[in-house]
């Protein structure tokens, strides 16, 4: 990997970390288990569609441990990664089929891929399935988050980072 | 806009219609003035703690451990909500009272669930 892409890497994350830690001081809207706004995923969505599937992992998967450390938040660290799993492997995937003027829509559905896999996870971790009445409420959750998300996602990739 | 995407929209729109209908029939608040039995399972890690008749049960608060951490329950005047946790997100005691039918209060972190007894066959 070649520094330049490394150091943009890097900074991505460090932007995702900042956002997520500001997040983290925001009350509640909903008391739903699993609800975010999930302002990070700004950078997730951005760099779906900027960087190849590899380098998307990297940014995504360290910004969740680090972000588990700093909210020292150990037990959501397992319902964030199977959201954020399901989510890149749907997101990669729908990459191809959406272009870039419609990327709110794909992020609905990197959304909708994410509470799928939180409440898969909390399915098999309380191992009931008194969890999944609260799908439903994820689901349209997710979705007005996402659609914002990949609205300023959308406004970001549009633009370049300068030459030199 | 191609066609692939308009698929994809179709798709987004029909879930969330879904899943709106869906939380109509979840949202349904549980009855207390019909004889309907007002019995509360308390669940941790998939195992009935213990099973309150809230009719008949005085106020009072508990609580229950788990791996070091805690939950504390209260009941007063026929309703039940976690009124503390040492849970690092607190969303149990947020939720506040147990009022709808087929909505259970979860503690994610300590695993555990409250909820009306009789929404076993709704909730699987």
């Amino acid at each position: 990997m070649k520094t330049k892409r490394l150091a943009e890497l890097s900074m991505l994350t460090a932007v995702a970390l900042i956002i997520f830690i500001i997040e983290l001081r925001i009350p509640d809207i909903l008391t739903v288990p699993g609800v975010k706004l999930g302002l990070a995923n700004i950078i997730t969505v951005y760099a779906v569609y900027r960087f190849n599937a590899k380098e998307v992992c990297l940014v995504v998967f360290t910004r969740v441990i680090l972000g588990t450390v700093f909210s020292a938040n150990f037990s959501a660290i397992i319902y964030s990664l199977a959201g954020a799993v399901l989510c890149l492997v749907g997101m990669l995937g729908v990459k191809k089929i959406i272009s870039q003027r419609y990327i709110w829509l794909s992020s609905i559905i990197g959304a909708i891929l994410h509470n799928t896999g939180q409440i898969v996870a909390a399915i098999l971790i309380m191992r009931s399935f008194a969890v999944a009445v609260y799908y439903p409420m994820l689901i349209i959750a997710g979705c007005i988050a996402g659609m914002f998300t990949g609205i300023c996602a959308q406004l970001i990739v549009s633009r370049k980072l300068p030459e030199k | 806009m191609t066609k692939q995407v308009k698929i994809c929209l179709v798709l987004v729109t029909v879930i969330v219609i879904a899943a709106i209908a869906a939380l109509l029939i979840i949202m349904q608040p549980h009855s207390k003035s019909g004889n309907e039995n007002n019995y509360i399972e308390i669940i941790q890690d998939n195992e009935v703690l213990c099973i309150i008749d809230l009719n008949s049960e005085s106020d009072r608060t508990f609580r229950i451990e788990y791996n070091g951490g805690w939950n504390e329950i209260k009941i007063e005047s026929g309703t039940i909500c976690i009124s503390d946790a040492d849970c690092p997100d607190r969303t149990c005691v947020k939720s506040g009272v147990l009022k709808y039918k087929n909505l259970p209060i979860i503690c994610l972190p300590h695993r555990l669930v409250v909820r009306f007894a009789d929404s076993e066959q709704n909730g699987g």
